[in-house]
């Protein structure tokens, strides 16, 4: 098996506070993704404005809960929750984070960092397999933003990640921002990153804006996209070719045109880099995919 | 260390903080001269409470407001210490908060649990299933001697809290801790959904009753009894179910079982 790219060009994370706007305005955007965990309930607006995109452009749901990595297992509410919303949405991509985020019952609402060592490559991979074969579909990990490595490293995270999509036989979203957030907290080059990611394993891009905290960058999704990380897209392009991409806007959130404004560079980005004459010196052999 | 030794350590680290176990702390997280692990270990502290705090606020703004930026905080890191989050979904996270404040009450400020009872019930109201009223006309479509054995079922969206406080008017009040302390004395109030949005109004004492006693599902005999002590018990259990009908409150009428529709 492989991944099926869906071919769904450009797209914003659909925030409660666009709601109103997005429906009446219906933005030049080509598709949208919302937050798992944010539509899981019974009903109300925010399920009913999702079933009303929904009707015009496709969706991605995005989890943060499942913290696949976990030691303990995935609990049989969060799946039955993530399945009966998958039945009722039929996303065009379901994801979520390579991270842990569970312990003694608890739910810790964070995507905290794994080690990449062997047992946790054996274990992540078992758990993905798990979620797809409940959902009966494949499944989008995630690269987290971090911020401290564990002492004990088998691999690189790309390697891992790669792994862990080989294993269970995922697709990749491979965050932009995340990839430079992390490159610079942990002290790595972001291209040895984008360069061992397998091209025909990544179903999706995120960009996001960050925060530099002085000695360290924060993951904040609360401004725009930085500049290092425009140029890192462009990288990424370079290496993947056509790849949906979706502009993440979580905090302090903007008016929609900001973000909207933020696709549309991205498109344009896109554009620009993937014409025919552009793409052909740029464009490596393809990473083969594993049966 | 195991994946779960490391898990472990590290859920320990985020609620104690990178002082809790500073030995394994160096000994699992590799940190840099200008960044050591400790402190990079305590940004996802930092982190942690903080995003559960944001959460509260975002459930419980009226209190937040009223109990003012530090308390609010130190109130949220109590209860979060007695109520880890136990639901994937962040938003529940406050579902314990009105029990929480009534076993540690605030001496100056009795009504804070009913203050907070009101906005949890109005978050879960928000979320709650859609369901189509039944229409206006559904009681009068009942046969006369179905009547007192039929029963009502209320629609999802709706709550009716009973409160020892004037919640409402600590709901409305002005901000920080200038405001009074909320009218004591019994109150009841529902909440319910008007299409997408949330509303809250006082019920008198015996329209409470009576829609306790619909809620509970008893048959309508019961809901219209609450009403005895009125000058006319059976227009003003008529004109309140016509409200409940009005409003959207009632999801269907049921004739007992063998009763002509
Ligand atoms: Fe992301």
């Amino acid at each position: 098996m492989a991944l099926r790219r869906v071919d769904l060009g450009h797209g914003i994370g659909l925030r409660t506070a666009h709601f109103g706007r997005f429906l009446a305005e219906r933005p030049p955007v080509a598709w949208v993704e919302g937050i798992s965990e944010n539509f899981m309930a019974a009903g109300g607006r925010p399920l009913a404005v999702l079933e009303k995109v929904r009707r015009d452009v496709p969706v991605a749901l995005h989890g943060v809960s499942l913290g696949v990595g976990s030691v303990e297992p995935i609990p049989e509410r969060y799946l039955d929750d993530l399945e009966r919303l998958v039945r009722r949405i039929e996303p065009a991509l379901v994801t979520d984070h390579l991270c842990w985020g569970r312990h003694r019952g608890r739910y810790l609402h964070d995507l905290l960092p794994l080690p990449c060592t062997e047992e946790a490559l054996a274990h992540v991979a078992a758990r993905v397999r798990q979620v797809q074969d409940r959902l009966g579909r494949q499944i989008l990990l995630e690269n987290p933003s971090t911020y401290v490595a564990y002492r004990e490293a088998d691999m690189p995270e790309w390697e891992f990640l790669a792994e862990v999509a080989r294993r269970a036989d995922c697709g990749i979203l491979l965050d932009v921002n995340n990839v430079h957030v992390s490159a610079h907290n942990l002290g790595f080059d972001p291209l040895d990153y984008l360069d061992g990611i397998p091209a025909a394993r990544v179903g999706q891009l995120h960009l996001a804006g960050h925060a530099d905290r002085g000695r360290y960058l924060l993951d904040t999704h609360d401004a725009p996209v930085a500049g290092a990380v425009w140029a890192l897209y462009g990288e990424a392009l370079r290496r993947l070719g056509r790849v949906p991409t979706l502009v993440e806007w979580d905090d302090r959130i903007p008016p929609l045109e900001v973000v909207v404004a933020e696709s549309r560079k991205a498109a344009a980005i896109e554009e620009e880099l993937l014409r025919p004459a552009a793409v052909a010196p740029a464009a490596g052999p393809r990473e083969a995919v594993a049966p | 260390m195991t994946l779960a030794e490391s898990q472990a350590l590290l859920h320990a680290l985020l609620e104690g903080g990178p002082a809790a176990d500073p030995e394994r702390l160096e000994a699992c997280f590799a940190g840099t001269p200008e960044l050591p692990a400790a402190e990079r270990v305590g940004i996802y502290a930092g982190m942690f409470l903080s995003r559960q705090v944001d959460a509260l606020r975002a459930s419980f703004p009226r209190l937040a407001a009223l109990l003012g930026e530090e308390r609010f905080e130190a109130l949220c890191g109590d209860y979060l210490a007695a109520h880890p989050s136990e639901h994937h979904d962040i938003g529940r996270l406050g579902r314990r908060l009105p029990a929480f404040l009534r076993l540690h009450p605030d001496p100056g400020r009795p009504e804070l649990p009913d203050l907070a009872e009101l906005e949890r019930a109005r978050d879960e109201v928000f979320f709650e299933a859609e369901a189509a009223p039944a229409p206006r006309e559904a009681l009068a479509a009942l046969p006369p001697e179905a009547f007192a054995a039929a029963r009502l079922r209320m629609v999802p969206a709706l709550r009716l809290l009973a409160l020892a406080h004037d919640a409402a008017a600590a709901w409305r009040g002005p901000e920080g801790d200038g405001s009074p302390p909320a009218r004591a004395g019994p109150v009841a109030l529902a909440v319910w959904r008007t299409g997408f949005e949330v509303v809250h109004g006082p019920l008198d004492a015996d329209e409470g009753a009576a829609l306790a006693s619909a809620l509970a599902g008893e048959p309508l005999a019961a809901v219209c009894a609450a009403f005895e002590g009125r000058d006319d018990p059976g227009g003003a259990a008529a004109s309140a179910l016509a409200s409940w009908l009005a409003e959207g409150w009632i999801a269907a009428v049921e004739p007992p079982p063998g009763a002509g529709a």
